[in-house]
């Protein structure tokens, strides 16, 4: 956890210059975050008493089996929902704290299928939209745009000026990764990224995803696909039934095995490999490329 | 398997208004009962567009023949009958979700058949069980997670007997154990007699499928086993494609000099492969 020096040092009210990505990342806790969702009926507790940390620049797995509420803790940590109980502390700050509305608006979410909510006329527009809003000067937000559409891999000069709706499927889910990033996210919440993605265009945001870890954003992903997590994310955090049952290092142990099949997960095929080759999971590679370094 | 089979489509065009090419484009497909059928290709490669035509939700621009479940899907009666006939799971299953509860979802299809309820009560008990619904069952879409939602639909279109069902990424939000049990439902539905025509990105699944067909622009340019597509690496890598990661690792190992008899597509067919080369 960084300490309040961190807030001091996250200017409020002034966004940073766009450009690489390059500002540190943000560190995040959540300290006995509960949350239930109001249904006609009774309330359906969706998070309860959920406290991790998570350090600046370091990226965590989000796992658990369908409904055990990683959609709904992205979105109270981005302050879409606010918890009925406990924190969400962002460098440190808590929400009575000065400066947080701003921090806050340095935590971007990649929703669950964003491309269900382009809807701009280009390309250029979308991505813009949350610049603008923030009342940034048109000259920066121009470049912010620029550099994200870069960063996705989507050239302005080719695709700026499209429409969102003539690009391919997987155009559009980095389009409006794109729009995400041009504000400039310390934090990186991601809901599912790869659903329907071909393995060609999951490769291509592997390696984005990978370029913004390397620039210091903090990044949480929550997914279902073991191995992606495993290639990407240095620590996992398991959620069962809205609270948390694991958070820290990954664990290959017979324990650790269980747990994950107990959440409907399994270990991811480097580590199931390593262990039936009879070698330390732990030390299990990450990438083809390293595990056929390791092997050959 | 001798009969003719269920989904048999040749030379279909299909474009979409105001498009400049088509999405589909003589397209061949023919899926017999008891037949699962994987259906890969790249975003935009035209898959979601032949979930819709099999299912006589779309007029295809032409064709020398396009039927379902034996009716003709270039009249309108043919594609009306194939809508009851053919179970279709899109790929968004907020889409396909309708009713107030979930097993008010489930029941839907059964109810516009005009089942009795008797029947309709039982059949939906079977589902939800199925599927692990149970819990869930007087629970509102609009509260479930994508898995559960993703689940609900496939038990609605499950629920209504069927000879096709033609899933476009069914597993796509689910858990591994919820992947593992659709692969078990589509596989006892398979050997129940059901052609299945599965969409996915996820190339494991495509590994278990009795046969593979590769689409590229709206064109088939795979049919054949799994083993003979993820062996073209190029025309994986063109299509926008990967292997198992068995395979991928295999390959790996070849750049590095280290050649594996045959190309492993599973965990223990790379176990054997590594233990016969060490």
């Amino acid at each position: 956890m960084s300490g309040p020096e961190a807030v001091a040092g996250a200017t409020p009210d002034k966004p940073r210059m766009p450009g690489a990505p390059g500002s540190a990342g943000m560190s995040l806790a959540c300290g006995d975050v509960s949350f239930s969702y109001e249904e006609a009926r009774a309330p359906i507790p969706a998070l309860c008493d959920v406290s991790f940390e998570l350090r600046a620049g370091r990226s965590l797995a989000l796992m658990g089996a369908s409904g055990s509420g990683k959609s709904t803790l992205l979105q109270v940590i981005r302050g879409l929902d606010a918890p009925e109980t406990g924190a969400v502390l962002l460098d440190g700050a808590g929400p009575a704290d000065a400066g947080y509305a701003a921090l806050q608006r340095e935590v971007g979410l990649v929703f669950q299928a964003p491309e269900l909510q382009l809807f701009a006329p280009t390309a250029r527009d979308d991505v813009a939209f949350g610049p603008r809003r923030l009342g940034w000067p048109e000259a920066q937000v121009t470049s912010a745009v620029d550099t994200a559409l870069d960063v996705v891999g989507l050239p302005p000069a080719r695709f700026a000026e499209r429409h969102p709706y003539a690009l391919s499927g997987g155009e559009q889910r980095r389009l409006a990764l794109a729009g995400v990033l041009a504000m400039r996210p310390r934090l990186l919440l991601l809901d599912e990224p790869f659903v329907s993605l071909d393995p060609g265009t999951r490769r291509q945001l592997v390696g984005i995803l990978e370029r913004l870890k390397a620039a210091g954003v903090t990044l949480l992903l929550a997914t279902h696909d073991v191995d992606l997590a495993w290639a990407l994310c240095d620590e996992l955090l398991v959620l069962g039934e809205g609270r948390v049952v694991a958070a820290g290092p990954w664990d290959f142990s017979t324990a650790g095995g269980r747990l994950l099949a107990a959440n409907r997960l399994r270990e991811p095929f480097f580590a199931e490999l390593w262990q039936r080759l009879g070698r330390d999971p732990r030390r299990a590679p990450r990438t083809a490329a390293e595990a056929a370094e390791a092997l050959s | 398997m001798t009969d003719a089979p269920l989904v048999d489509i040749s030379g279909l065009h299909y474009r979409y208004a105001g498009a400049q090419a088509d999405a589909l484009a003589d397209l061949e497909l023919e899926v017999h009962e008891g037949e699962f059928v994987a259906v890969v290709g790249a975003n935009g490669s035209g898959k979601s567009t032949l979930a819709r035509l099999i299912g006589g939700l779309e007029k295809p621009a032409a064709a020398r023949h396009a039927l379902a479940c034996g009716h003709d899907l270039l009249v309108e009666g043919g594609r009306m009958a194939a809508r009851r006939d053919v179970g279709v799971l899109f790929q968004n299953p907020e889409n396909q979700l309708v009713a107030q509860c979930v097993e008010d979802d489930v029941a839907f299809g059964l109810e516009n058949l005009a089942w009795p309820a008797a029947d309709i009560g039982r059949r939906v008990d079977e589902m939800l069980a199925r599927f692990g619904l149970e819990e869930l069952r007087r629970r509102e879409p609009h509260m479930l997670s994508g898995g559960q939602k993703q689940r609900t639909a496939l038990a609605g279109v499950i629920a209504v007997p069927r000879r096709v069902l033609v899933l476009d990424e069914p597993t796509a939000m689910l858990d591994p154990a919820g992947r593992d049990e659709v692969l078990t439902a589509v596989r006892e539905l398979r050997d129940e007699g059901l052609a299945i025509v599965y969409i996915t990105q996820e190339m494991d699944e495509a590994v278990g499928a009795d046969r593979v067909v590769a689409l590229e622009r709206g064109t088939e340019v795979y049919a054949g086993d799994a083993g003979g597509l993820f062996a073209d690496v190029a025309l994986v890598r063109r299509l926008g494609l990967g292997l198992p990661a068995a395979g991928e690792l295999a390959l790996a190992l070849a750049e590095q000099g280290r050649d594996l008899p045959g190309l492993p597509l599973t965990m223990d067919e790379l176990l054997d492969a590594l233990g016969g080369a060490t």
